[in-house]
Order: structure tokens, then C-alpha cells, then sequence
């Protein structure tokens, strides 16, 4: 077997595995559903109560899905598998497996991005049985899509590999440096009710920059030309993410070594 | 005959803490070897060397053969290594847990699945099949994670202590299956506490204390080092004057607490001892023979192992 075939034989396998634990924890699939659609649900309530505001269902389902759920599933679910597998010891385990670190890196992102693709499959399921409606490219909505969820498991690794030695801090660490991405990335509040200097902050969040640009394509039909810069922002974080990731999933693989 | 495993002169430290101060070791091709010595002596940095999980800071060590420097993460294919802790995918099943290791070692698809299948047969894990393998015991999860080691075939197995958190039940269990493994030839270096164990599974043991090997050979050359030697064991509230007496007869001795245990000639009766230690208050004495712990003890000689061991080093007059 070629050195190539390996990675993908490997990097499919662990994919394959969280794929597998991530359907055995059934309440948690249902709470990764319930949990963004009701978020959307609400938002979409109250933002079309605003006269002011157009299309409430259709700027809520993009604020939410890329604001709360690919958060909470892909960031939340990166920190969640490197904490258990810390946790567990199978981190040990697996290093002593000729398993190649890039491997196990892309098999997260792959797991993600499949859980992913079903959180947006649900989401707008939903927000098209209550109105809602997708009016842009889809091209585009994916391509902003995929620079959100590889964002999310580069920032997740980073985040796993550094802060979260357990599962119980996972929730803390996301708790405390997610909600206030969130708040100040606009997924709940629009950002003109928010004050200026607030605004000025906001825009080093990528979280917004994420929320404009996938709601400006989903909910406004923006194209590539008017969210270019959105566009270009998330390149760039998206490669610092997985550059901050790479490097600290390869500081946890030496950390965790035995001492 | 090239050894499956040859370490010299190795050296480690961790910060200021030096845990293995020349450490050399050799093991043939398909022998059982047991790794022993008090907790913190450097066995399972032994094994963590063994496995590229750490590197030696001088020395070298070889692994069939070839330099450990030149080997790449393929060596990592020719070895099974069972960590202390068991470390297994909980919510899965446990075929699943060996078939997603059998993928990490590059086995087909077709070759997996049959592998797994005969480990689950030959772990008599079969009757697990549907169940979640956090739901299975301690034992069984031992069983597993022996088993997991093993899903690639590797020539050379690692154990570190394997039957250290299993009851009776699943230590005899997982010593049938390291003797079937033994016998089919695999070359196994496990670490452990107990000789009784390196015993009955190992063609040779070797003796560690202070990152340094003390003795090596087979268990009944091990108890040869005790020749004519009987084990004394004096209950007293007078501890001081019973080791002041036994340094006197030259008997080497421990102690814990209340409890002494004197190294005495074979040749003693009861009475004779009893009158050697004058004066002294005797709550109760045995006499036994020596056993395979005095005699790790004796080679050993470190008070950390064991709660049963004397709270001060083993003394020789």
C-alpha cells in the first residue's frame, strides 16, 4: 500500500469512527437539530415583527447556521474530541499506530464537514417549511460555508489542544470565548442596535465577517463582487485557523507523550 | 541470533529527575521477558522508548536489529504496545474498536474484518459483540485492550503491567492468553510488580531499581541468589532491639511498623532465633521459606513497591 493510499485509508477511518460515535450519542444529534432550529425559529420571530427589517426568516436562518450551529458543532465538536481523547488516553494510544498526524487532522475536518452539510440540510429544511427562502448563489453560500466550518476546526483544534484537558472544560472554554464571538459577530442582535465603538470591535471578529457574508448571499442574494471583502477576510482567517490548528494539534501530540 | 530488542547504556531524564542512568538490556527473538522493579524505577520509560513515544538522551537501543534512530513511525507496525491505562472508544462496540485500529495499520478491508474476527473468537469476546464498550468490566476491557494491541500481528508486544486493575478472574484470563501468545512465539517484554506473575509467563526476568538493571535471569536463578535462607517473621513492639539483635547475627532485615522480617540461615529452628533475640518483646514469630517477593525484595530493595515492604531500606551489617 502507497504512503498515500494510508492517508486516505486512515483519514477515512477516523472519520468513519466519529462519524459512528457522533451517531451513538443520539441525544446529542437531536440537540445539535433542536437547538439551531429554535434559535432560528425565535430570531426569525422577532425579526420579522420589526417592520424595518426584511426577510427576518431568511437573514435568521444564515445568521444562525453559521453564527450557532456550525459554531457550537464544529468549533464545540473539534474541542469535544481532542478533550475525550485526551481524556481517554487514546491519544497515547493512536500515537504509537503509525497514524499520520495529518490524517487524524483531516478525518476531524471530514467528520465536521459532513455534520455540517446535515445541520445545513436541517436547518433550511426547516426555515422552508416556515417561509424562509435561500436567494443567492449556492455556489457561493458553499464556498462561504466550507471557509466557516474549516475555520471552526482550526480554531477548535487550537482551542482543544491548548485549553481543554477535559470534557468539562470544553463547555467552559466555549462558553467564555464563544458567546461574546457570537454576540459581537451579530448572530443575535443586528449590529446597528449595537454602539459604535462596539461595532469598531466587531469588525476583527471573524464571526461577523462569516455572518455578513453567508447572510448577505442567503438572505440578500449578494454576489462574490459585493462580499468581496467578507470573502477575502475569511480566506485569511481560514488559513490562519488551520495554521494555528496544524501547529498546535503537532504541540499536543508532543505534550501528551509520556513523561 | 539478531535481538528483538537491545538497549545500552540509555540514559533519560525528565527535568533534574534522571529515571534511567544506564540502563542495557537484551532480549532474543521470541523470548518473554519480564520488567520489574518499584514504582518510578523507569519501567514504562522503558517501554515509551520502545514504542518512539520518547527518545533516550544517551545510549543506544536497537529493535530488531536495526538502530531506533534509523527507524521510521513503520516499526510502529511491527509492535503491539497495551499502555497501562486502558484506552478504548467507549461508545463504540468492541469489533468496532479493533476494526478502526486494524484501518489505522493500513489492513484491508477483507483482512481487517478477518482479523477481527478471530480476536474477538480468541478473546472469547464474541458474546460482546452488541455491547458498548463502556458497558463492559474492567476485565473485559482489559481483554480488549490486550487485543487491540494485537490487531496488526506485531512480532514484538509491549506490555506495561497488564493485570494491574483486574480482578483474580480477568488476571488469569489474561495470563492463559499471554502463555497462548508466548507460545506461538511472539517476543513480549511486560512490565509488573509481582514475580509470581514474571513467573509463570516469562522465560526471563529483569530487575530494575534506580534506573539501572540489577539482576536479570530466570526466576528460579533469581531464588537461587537466596541460597539456604529462611524467612523470620517477628511481630514486636520493640522493633529497635530485635534489628539492633539482627545486625548482631548479621541478618539482613525489613521492617513495617510492628512487623520485621529477618533473613535467617535455613539451618535455624524457631527456638534458636527466639533465643538470638535476648531480650527483646516478641508479640508472635513464624518461620517461613523464602518466598518469591523476599527474594524480589532482597534484589530489589526498594520500600516504595509494595505497601507490604519495610518503611526503611533493606539493611546489611
Amino acid at each position: 500500500m502507497s504512503s498515500d493510499q494510508l492517508l486516505l485509508k486512515q483519514t477515512w477511518a477516523v472519520t468513519r469512527r466519529l462519524m459512528l460515535e457522533q451517531w451513538r450519542q443520539k441525544k446529542g444529534l437531536v440537540f445539535w437539530a433542536v437547538f439551531p432550529a429554535t434559535m432560528m425559529l425565535l430570531f426569525g420571530m422577532v425579526y420579522a415583527h420589526n417592520a424595518s427589517m426584511r426577510a427576518g426568516l431568511d437573514a435568521a436562518a444564515a445568521g444562525i447556521l453559521v453564527g450557532a450551529a456550525l459554531f457550537f458543532s464544529c468549533l464545540g465538536g473539534t474541542v469535544a474530541v481532542i478533550a475525550a481523547e485526551r481524556e481517554r488516553g487514546t491519544l497515547l494510544r493512536l500515537l504509537v499506530t503509525p497514524l499520520r498526524p495529518s490524517a487524524y487532522f483531516l478525518g476531524v475536518v471530514i467528520s465536521q464537514l459532513l455534520l455540517a452539510l446535515v445541520q445545513v440540510v436541517v436547518l433550511y429544511a426547516i426555515a422552508w417549511l416556515v417561509g424562509a427562502k435561500y436567494n443567492g448563489s449556492v455556489w457561493l453560500g458553499s464556498l462561504i460555508l466550507l471557509l466557516s466550518v474549516f475555520s471552526y476546526v482550526g480554531m477548535g483544534f487550537f482551542l482543544g489542544a491548548r485549553f481543554a484537558k477535559r470534557s468539562e472544560e470544553v463547555v467552559v472554554a466555549l462558553s467564555a470565548i464563544g458567546v461574546p464571538l457570537l454576540v459581537l459577530g451579530g448572530t443575535f442582535f443586528p449590529m446597528e442596535i449595537m454602539p459604535q465603538a462596539m461595532q469598531n470591535v466587531a469588525q476583527l471578529n471573524p464571526m461577523l465577517h462569516m455572518n455578513q457574508a453567508f447572510k448577505g448571499v442567503a438572505a440578500y442574494g449578494k454576489s462574490f463582487a459585493d462580499l468581496r471583502f467578507e470573502i477575502i477576510f475569511l480566506v485569511l482567517f481560514c488559513g490562519l485557523s488551520l495554521a494555528l490548528g496544524v501547529q498546535s494539534y503537532r504541540h499536543l501530540l508532543g505534550m501528551d507523550k509520556p513523561q | 541470533m539478531t535481538a528483538a530488542i537491545e538497549l545500552a547504556d540509555v540514559h533519560k531524564s525528565f527535568g533534574n529527575h534522571q529515571v534511567l542512568n544506564g540502563f542495557s538490556l537484551r532480549i532474543p527473538q521470541g523470548e518473554t521477558w519480564g520488567l520489574l522493579g518499584p514504582n518510578g524505577c523507569g519501567k514504562s520509560t522503558v517501554l515509551n522508548m520502545l514504542c518512539h513515544l520518547i527518545s533516550c538522551d544517551k545510549g543506544q537501543i536497537k529493535l530488531l536489529g536495526k538502530p531506533m534512530t534509523m527507524l521510521g513511525v513503520e516499526t510502529r507496525s511491527q509492535i503491539g504496545f497495551c499502555p497501562q491505562r486502558s484506552a478504548l472508544y467507549p461508545d463504540l462496540m468492541p469489533a468496532e474498536n479493533l476494526l478502526f485500529f486494524a484501518r489505522l495499520y493500513g489492513l484491508s478491508e477483507l483482512q481487517s474484518q478477518q482479523r477481527v474476527a478471530e480476536l474477538m473468537h480468541d478473546f472469547s469476546l464474541t458474546d460482546f459483540s452488541s455491547t458498548p464498550v463502556k458497558h463492559l468490566s474492567g476485565g473485559w476491557q482489559q481483554r480488549l485492550h490486550l487485543a487491540v494491541a494485537l490487531v496488526h500481528r506485531p512480532t514484538l508486544l509491549l506490555l506495561d503491567e497488564p493485570t494491574a486493575a483486574v480482578d483474580t478472574e480477568a488476571r488469569l484470563a489474561i495470563w492463559q492468553l499471554i502463555e497462548k501468545l508466548r507460545d506461538e512465539g511472539t517476543t513480549i517484554l511486560m512490565t509488573s510488580h509481582h514475580l509470581a506473575e514474571a513467573e509463570r509467563l516469562c522465560h526471563q526476568v529483569a530487575l530494575m531499581r534506580d534506573g539501572k538493571l540489577v539482576a536479570q535471569g530466570s526466576v528460579s536463578d533469581l531464588l537461587a541468589r537466596m541460597p539456604d535462607q529462611a524467612v523470620a517473621k517477628v511481630q514486636t513492639e520493640d522493633v529497635s532491639s530485635i534489628t539492633q539483635r539482627a545486625n548482631l547475627m548479621g541478618w539482613p532485615w525489613r521492617h513495617l511498623g510492628n512487623d520485621v522480617k529477618l533473613f535467617v540461615p535455613l539451618s535455624l529452628s524457631l527456638r534458636e532465633i527466639w533465643d538470638a533475640l535476648g531480650e527483646a518483646k516478641i508479640t508472635s514469630i513464624s518461620l517461613q521459606p523464602v518466598t518469591l517477593d523476599d527474594a524480589y525484595l532482597e534484589l530489589v530493595g526498594d520500600a516504595a513497591s509494595l505497601p507490604t515492604l519495610a518503611s526503611k531500606p533493606r539493611h546489611r551489617p
